[in-house]
């Protein structure tokens, strides 16, 4: 069932490409470091050198090897996303169908907490509550994000559970017998798995970006290197400016290539099982 | 015994947190149908008759009132699986909307499987399989050109005759029909209610027929309820209804409906 | 008999999909004269809201008139409907001499726009200059000439119910009191008691000779039958039989018209007699119509012919039949 239900993603070319871009970076963050033992934070060399056959990348105004710090942080950034998405998903697949399945009272208190939390707004509570943090682990970050991230996608698993469950078909196995269990498993999570599949993506995405913006302002991780995190020290030390451009172009480009081929794999996903958007 | 008793059925909805509305769904509604017999609930949309097919059909509690299936009530008499499952055997559904009717992530058979499995018979045994050939052919669809294909690959009046196979296999006493020909072309509509006709005939299925075309209720029905704001504005046998009506909203329907061999003045 | 208001001529309509023809009409001739309501009855698919297209020529891609002539006689000359632009059409032969009172007249008011607004808007695209006071006290005559009150003008349109909606886009489709009117499915969405008084408005329209002839067209026998005289059936992009109705109903001649008229249930004793019947199957993709007579896959008085040849609509008994079977 599964097989044949994704089986139409590989016809689709935007597909084809942007997952190929997605899992090329993936194996620069996993596999990079390990053919590439160069340790990110000590001083390799001379400073501020263009790339050689030596140092790859060039190296920084403190002689850190850019290649490592890239590879590296390419891990950081992707880990830091995937435990974004993780913890704003394990929130609101737990939020939303309570809220659905209860309704009533329930449905009103879990619905109007989810709507305080999705009107602050949560890169400035980010950032404030950074602040008081002295010490800030890749962890701290990935929580601080995913913690402030999941109230839409409860919103709108709660609204297409709310529509499946007044769909006929979900009367008539019930009607054949079965219970809650087997009711959710054959009916109910086949018809939001897509859309859920398709948030965890744009999660992995908020949760990138959304590091890298917190480290452009200075309350990035406190320890190890990230994407985010070289870019805020080439900004610091005024890389654009002083034309030093091997520093910012490679984590610039690797965040651009992630976002943007995470984003494109959940437009052909939504192209193909969208019944509305499907083209003939 | 009737098959069916419903007693002063009330459905009230609520909604608002602080400040409370309330909606008078069904307004104590009260009609039995008997072993074999067709009985139609007619009105328009938003009258109630969806309501009362979900409190009958177990899907929706009411506010109060009772509904006896077989002289057990459906909310109080079923405590175990067991019971629930009995419950299911002797009424069943026919909905509205072929197409909703059918999960698309799965092969159509599925709906016949649900079925054999409320019956405790494994559906992939030979003796299942005929069980399932035989339902599909009574319905006048060929097995070899059902089994096996997807939804979207039928037509609407295709799925709503397997629907009807479906309760052929589990033979319950009481079908609800809640507009099952509404969404069918006219053309082929007569076939599915051929198909209700001979379910009577030969199983003495007892009929709830809900819809809101009364041509329709007229031909089926050995009794017509007309419903009307959640109310049950009155009832008899459809010639009674047709030539005598009694209240204003039933006078003004009749005389608004087309009429084929007769044209208005 | 009769002057004719609208003719079309061996028309073929298909809208082209993937370089692919859906034949959705395929060679119809029909000739609409003046004091006629003119029922075309076809389940969905049968071509008949292609048809009210092409007697409007609103002919717009994927839709193309493939051959075929669309004449409207307007006052002794005779204009080729099918030779105009869209811009003459819109000008000067749209809501003047033709008009079409649309399946989903829901939808065909601006819902941002109060009622007035929409209708200074349709006048602008026929006439250069307009007098907003002048056409305003028209509309309002008209509004109480089809049963809804003046101030209906100055409302939006979620104010108003279906019935009334209706019928202000009815008075608005006539206000220059067009010839010729097509009615598609005019009262579908509507309930029963409001179908009926919609029905009425139609009717009068004739009546009072603000509209010389109507079309209209509808999936329905029953309800076409309260207002038409002449009934003409479509099946697959075809016209399968032409009859005055109280004939078709007396005694319809093609097997299509026979099962589409014997399916229909009316709280009446004739059809508790009668018995309910239908038609085994579906109607036939357009794109790959069954050969000879469309109908023959579906047909119980099928001929060895049938599938081989095409029936052309000959007289019978001063009726109009295609069928091998007469």
């Amino acid at each position: 069932m599964w097989l044949a239900m994704f089986k139409p993603l590989f016809k689709s070319k935007k597909f084809l490409i942007s997952i190929l871009i997605f899992i090329f970076i993936v194996l620069l963050g996993l596999v990079g470091p390990i053919l590439y033992p160069v340790d990110p934070t000590s001083y390799a060399g001379p400073f501020e050198r263009p790339p050689s056959r030596e140092f790859p990348l060039g190296t920084d105004t403190y002689g850190g090897d850019l290649l490592a710090k890239v590879l590296n942080g390419t891990k950081t950034s992707l880990y830091i996303g995937f435990l974004t998405a993780v913890i704003s998903m394990s929130i609101g697949i737990i939020i939303g169908p309570i809220s659905a399945i209860k309704g009533g009272v329930v449905d009103e208190i879990l619905m109007s907490f989810t709507n305080i939390v999705l009107t602050i707004p949560n890169i400035l509570l980010a950032i404030l509550i950074a602040t008081y943090l002295k010490v800030r682990s890749a962890e701290v970050i990935a929580f601080l994000l995913g913690a402030l991230g999941w109230p839409w996608f409860a919103r709108a698993v709660r609204s297409q559970l709310l529509s499946l469950i007044n769909r006929e078909y979900v009367k008539l196995s019930r009607m054949a017998g079965y219970n809650d269990l087997r009711l959710a498993f054959e009916d109910l999570i086949p018809g939001i798995a897509t859309y859920a599949f398709m948030s965890f993506i744009l999660f992995i995405n908020g949760g990138i970006l959304g590091e890298a913006g917190l480290s452009l302002i200075g309350l990035g991780p406190t320890k190890g290197v990230s994407l985010g995190l070289v870019l805020q020290w080439a900004v610091l030390m005024e890389a654009v400016r002083r034309g030093i451009w091997w520093w910012f172009v490679p984590p610039g480009v690797i965040i651009v290539a992630l976002t943007s081929s995470l984003l494109m794999i959940t437009t052909a996903m939504d192209e193909v099982f969208n019944p509305r958007l499907r083209e003939k | 015994m009737p098959i069916l008793t419903v007693n002063n059925l009330t459905k009230i909805y609520e909604s608002g947190m602080i400040i409370r509305r309330y909606i008078e769904a069904v307004k104590n509604v009260s009609f039995s149908i008997e072993e074999g017999e067709i009985v139609s609930l007619v009105g328009e949309s938003g009258s109630g008759k969806t309501t009362t097919a979900n409190i009958i059909l177990r899907f929706l509690k009411p506010t109060s009132g009772e509904v006896l299936v077989d002289g057990k009530d459906i909310w109080k008499d079923i405590n175990t699986f067991e019971d629930l499952k009995e419950y299911r055997r002797k009424v069943h559904a026919v909905f509205q909307d072929p197409f909703s009717s059918y999960n698309s992530f799965y092969p159509v058979d599925r709906v016949l499987y649900q079925a054999l499995e409320l019956l405790d018979k494994n559906p992939r045994t030979q003796e299942s399989k005929s069980l399932m050939e035989d339902a599909l052919i009574r319905v006048g669809l060929e097995p070899k050109h059902i089994l096996g294909k997807y939804p979207h690959q039928l037509s609407g009046g295709e799925k709503q005759r397997l629907m009807i196979a479906r309760c052929w296999l589990i033979k319950p006493k009481l079908i609800i029909a809640d507009e099952p020909v509404s969404m069918i072309d006219a053309s082929t509509r007569g076939g599915i209610i051929k198909l209700f006709e001979k379910l009577k005939e030969e199983e003495n299925t007892s009929i709830l027929f809900i819809t809101h075309d009364m041509g329709l209720a007229y031909y089926i029905s050995d009794k017509i309820l007309i419903m009307y704001l959640g109310e049950i504005v009155e009832q008899g046998t459809p010639d009674e209804i047709i030539s005598s009506p009694r209240h204003e909203y039933t006078k003004n329907l009749i005389g608004s409906i087309p009429t084929l061999y007769r044209k208005w003045e | 008999m009769n002057r004719p208001v609208l003719q079309i001529e061996n028309a073929r309509a298909y809208y082209i999909v993937e370089n692919n023809y859906v034949r959705a009409i395929d060679d119809i001739s029909i000739v609409i004269r003046e004091g006629e309501v003119v029922g075309i009855v076809g389940e969905s698919g049968s071509g008949k809201t292609t048809l009210s297209n092409v007697m409007l020529m609103n002919i717009k891609r994927p839709l193309s008139l493939i051959d075929g002539k669309v004449k409207l006689y307007s006052n002794g000359n005779v204009i080729e409907l099918n030779k105009l632009s869209r811009e003459e059409l819109q000008k000067n032969i749209w809501g003047k001499e033709t008009s079409i009172i649309p399946q989903s007249a829901m939808n065909a008011l601006m819902p941002t726009k109060k009622i007035k607004d929409s209708i200074l808007d349709v006048m602008k695209t026929h006439f250069e200059e307009i007098h907003e006071k002048e056409i305003i006290e028209k509309v309002q005559a008209r509004f109480e000439e089809v049963g809804i009150s003046k101030d209906v003008i100055f409302r939006y349109p979620f104010e108003l119910s279906g019935g009334m909606k209706q019928r202000a886009v009815i008075a608005i489709a006539t206000l220059l009191n067009p010839r010729f009117l097509i009615a598609d499915e005019p009262t579908s969405a509507l309930d029963v008691s409001t179908q009926k008084m919609v029905l009425k408005t139609i009717q009068d329209l004739r009546e009072k000779e603000i509209v010389k002839s109507i079309a209209f067209i509808t999936h329905d026998i029953a309800t076409v039958r309260q207002i038409a005289e002449t009934l003409v059936v479509m099946y697959a992009g075809k016209i399968v039989e032409i009859s005055s109705i109280e004939d078709i109903i007396k005694e319809p001649l093609h097997p299509y018209t026979r099962g589409l008229l014997f399916s229909v249930v009316t709280p009446e004793p004739e059809v508790k007699k009668r018995g309910i019947y239908y038609i085994p199957g579906t109607p036939p993709n357009l794109m790959y119509p069954p050969p000879g007579c469309r109908f023959h896959p579906r047909c119980e008085y099928k001929l060895d012919i049938c599938d081989k040849e095409e029936p052309k609509l000959k007289d019978v008994n001063g009726r109009k039949v295609a069928c091998f079977l007469y």
